[in-house]
């Protein structure tokens, strides 16, 4: 009982190193770093494309928009 | 470039490192730490709680008595503490070794307790003082706990604990025939009020490695 | 588009008509795919939304309750269970878990989707954990007040109530996992990574404070070190995460424009993952703990500047020139107030890790507006930005009134400004007068003028002898204490402005508007609007969406 947060807390930490080398290998597999460029694009497609403002409040037309 | 893992490797080492640091290694280097004994005697520093105090303690905890006062004596250049009368020495790890929540606490709205029962050892204070705090200390801007006293028609002697109140506190009395006492969560709170007392010396630590 | 990235080979037109027939198909299966994840979200996120709008209320009259009688100490003080100490957890543990974790949960539920492309899949799942989220929620709120709690700060559900929030939360991981391993987008942008951490750490740290400080209880102090190691990662990397990839994915999206550099969100995600969890025991500073475990803490919350520096570029430089859209969007200018609070926030906390500022101010309320500005004017304002986002988009109706929206804003900002500024003051105030030798700064002020009482009270401040008595102390706070109500009261307002503006979109009943806000039942404005559009600089859309023309 006495080792009992010990063993806890390394089990813990062996867990914890073993999913973040799981998901460090994914992300360089799949190639998360490839281009950073392009994953900053990658919220925006052909209808809510670069340079359209998506948000306003109810009484602002749309045409007013930026 | 391609900076990525190098940033992932570090990141997730260092992570880990955090928990080691942060939750591992405090608890391996002071779950060994006892009470001190007192030499030529059974007795311990600090003292273990009587079941009054431990249960004045859970009153403690319960009316969240934590959110307005410490229990902790800083030092090193934090001598403000000790100058204000707080406490003799800085707070040691021994001074928590029978403490269950520890309640080290991290507001000074009221003033520290570490010592409070070598300042104010007094059971009739405390219970004024709960009672209605404006009353005794004037400008406080303490949480009254009159629920934790109960009104009652005074049938013979009064009770003895029953609240004084004489000199400028007279004002504030019940009416004639009546008394007010404290209920069994008060005197435990006071219990454990007056048990709050480290002003003992400790023995030097020996130096671990 | 990112299948487009990672299979370049694969690229599906290299020479189609930017207005074919094909083109224009694609066109309108996005838009039909957009608000299909929108309305496939619409149960399981606005059960977490009520929720949370619901704990906000309960939350903000708590924290009155609290705030009046810090100068009123007498104010419904004959009943036990609305007792300061314990309103006060009440507050805490209702804006947090239920405000805060249900709100962001909510949000995090909807980017989730957005971000993976991809239909929200079993949506019981997911409102039976809002269920059971609330049913901890009022369980623990009942145990608060009426004096069942653990008395430790941040983690006052008792052990039970903590089981039921992490078997809830633990559902929405599940989904999490799912919803990400069925997506249909390759990259993973910087939103899910802060996502995916905050889904990750929170149950870690949940699971560990509760067992040992609970199930095998370590001894003394170590129950502070991991208590705060908690408390403070709470903030940093469960509820900040959530606030940054809101943050990440919602100014862009508002604007239309990319983040300013994508490479720093990533380094600012990472150093962010890297340094927060060093800096909790930065609460004990002085405390009866080893000294290396609070220098470490020190060295942590200073490299705290790394994330925050880029953060803060990527926030500012990403709206800056674009400041004229805070006039139009409702969710801009509450995510831009979210994000500038989120850099003042931060720096002011590696700050207030260094000894000789936590020295005089750490038992005082300037801690108090430290945290309301990192917990209120940082995520509270980002996470009012989601709503007015995403709400329309789930119940297909525009915001009744802009008026109250704005009014709710103003009300809300105003009203963390008074708090944050009055209070950090007092809180200095308090502070000074506690470790300080000569007289307080009231008296100095009121003897000499206010310019040499303040000269001599800082020449006096050598944290010395406690020479001001502390009731004096307590008197002094005592106008900053009812300032903080007032703004406080500014704040509960808008909150309850905005609680009705919520309740009569979900309920259909306001005014029938043709609004800009992109909905489903408006395509027609929709579509003129995008017909004076000219932003052409766009990826190609991906296989994926292809396939679904």
């Amino acid at each position: 009982m006495e080792f009992l947060p010990s063993i806890i807390m390394f089990v813990v930490i062996v867990a914890l190193t073993g999913t973040a080398g799981w998901a460090l290998w994914w992300a360089i597999k799949t190639g998360q770093f490839a281009n950073f460029e392009k994953g900053a694009t990658s919220i925006f497609d052909d209808e809510e494309p670069l340079g359209r403002p998506t948000d306003a409040f109810p009484d602002r037309k749309p045409e007013n928009l930026k | 470039m391609n900076y990525g893992p190098l940033i992932f490797l570090g990141v997730f080492l260092t992570f880990t490192a955090a928990w080691v640091g942060l939750v591992f290694m405090p608890n391996a280097q002071l779950k060994d730490v006892q009470a001190a004994v007192v030499e030529g005697s059974a007795n311990t520093n600090p003292r273990p709680y009587s079941g009054l105090e431990a249960s004045g303690r859970r009153v403690y905890v319960a009316e969240g008595c934590v959110y307005c006062h410490s229990q902790q004596i800083r030092a090193g250049s934090y001598q403000a503490d000790v100058e204000r009368g707080w406490g003799p020495r800085r707070s040691d790890p021994r001074d928590y070794v029978h403490d269950y929540p520890v309640l080290l606490g991290t507001m000074r709205t009221g003033p520290d307790l570490t010592n409070i029962g070598s300042r104010q050892p007094s059971s009739a204070w405390h219970y004024l003082h709960l009672y209605d705090p404006q009353m005794v200390v004037p400008g406080s801007i303490m949480a009254p706990y009159p629920f934790l006293f109960e009104k009652r028609k005074i049938s013979g002697q009064p009770t003895p604990d029953s609240l004084k109140f004489t000199g400028r506190y007279a004002v504030n009395a019940p009416e004639a025939g009546y008394e007010i006492v404290p209920t069994e969560r008060a005197r435990a709170l006071v219990g454990y009020l007056k048990s709050l007392d480290h002003t003992y010396d400790l023995p030097p630590l020996e130096e671990r490695k | 588009m990112t299948t487009a990235i990672l299979n370049p080979s694969k690229s599906p037109s290299g020479h189609e008509p930017a207005d074919g027939p094909l083109a224009q198909a694609r066109k309108y299966s996005e838009l039909f795919q957009r608000s299909e994840i929108d309305l496939s979200c619409r149960y399981p996120v606005l059960a977490f939304f009520v929720s949370g709008v619901f704990w906000l209320l309960v939350g903000s009259i708590l924290a009155m309750l609290a705030s009046i009688k810090m100068h009123n100490p007498h104010f419904l003080s004959d009943w036990s269970w609305l007792t300061f100490g314990r309103v006060r957890p009440a507050h805490l543990s209702t804006v947090a878990f239920g405000w805060g974790a249900m709100t962001g949960l909510g949000t995090l539920i909807w980017l989730m989707c957005r971000l993976c492309r991809t239909p929200l899949r079993f949506p019981a799942m997911l409102v039976i954990a809002a269920g059971t989220w609330n049913i901890g929620m009022i369980c623990g709120t009942a145990c608060l007040l009426t004096g069942y709690t653990t008395g430790i700060e941040w983690i006052e559900f008792p052990l039970w109530v903590g089981f039921i929030l992490f078997v809830s939360f633990a559902l929405v991981g599940i989904w999490a996992m799912y919803t990400f391993g069925a997506r249909h987008a390759g990259h993973v942008y910087v939103s899910q990574w802060y996502l995916f951490g905050a889904i990750f750490w929170f149950p870690w740290l949940y699971a560990t404070v509760y067992i040992l400080e609970y199930l095998v209880p370590v001894k003394g102090v170590s129950q502070e070190t991991i208590h705060w190691w908690f408390g403070h990662n709470a903030l940093g990397v469960f509820f900040t995460p959530i606030g940054l990839a809101t943050i990440y994915y919602l100014i862009p999206k508002v604007i239309g424009k990319p983040i300013y550099s994508y490479y720093l969100s990533i380094l600012g995600f990472w150093s962010l993952a890297l340094f927060y969890n060093w800096a909790g025991a930065h609460h004990i500073i002085g405390g009866p703990v080893p000294a290396w475990l609070v220098t470490v803490s020190i060295v942590g919350s200073m490299m705290m500047f790394i994330p925050v520096t880029t953060t803060a570029i990527n926030h500012h430089m990403t709206t800056y020139k674009n400041f004229g859209v805070l006039r139009y969007s409702p969710t801009l200018r509450f995510t831009v107030f979210g994000a500038m609070s989120y850099t003042v926030v931060s720096v002011q906390g590696s700050l207030m890790s260094l000894k000789v500022y936590n020295e005089p101010f750490h038992f005082t309320h300037h801690t108090i507006a430290h945290a309301h500005l990192g917990l209120y004017g940082f995520y509270t304002m980002v996470l009012f930005g989601a709503l007015y986002y995403i709400v329309p988009r789930l119940t297909a109706r525009e915001w009744a009134s802009s008026r109250t929206i704005r009014f709710h804003f103003w009300s809300c900002a105003i009203g963390i400004l008074i708090y944050f500024v009055l209070l950090s003051i007092g809180g200095m105030i308090q502070g000074f007068e506690m470790n300080q030798a000569g007289d307080s700064l009231f008296k100095l002020m009121h003897s000499h003028g206010w310019w040499t009482g303040t000269k001599l009270f800082v020449e006096g401040f050598k944290y010395k002898n406690g020479a001001v008595p502390f009731i004096e102390i307590v008197e002094n706070t005592r106008p900053w204490l009812i300032s903080r109500s007032i703004g406080g009261g500014l704040m509960a307002l808008g909150h309850f402005a905005f609680a009705g503006l919520f309740l009569v979109n979900l309920l259909g009943i306001g005014p029938k508007r043709q609004g800009p806000t992109l909905l489903r039942s408006d395509e027609e404005g929709y579509r003129k609007a995008l017909q004076g559009d000219e932003g052409t600089e766009h990826d190609e859309p991906s296989e994926g969406n292809m396939a679904r023309a």
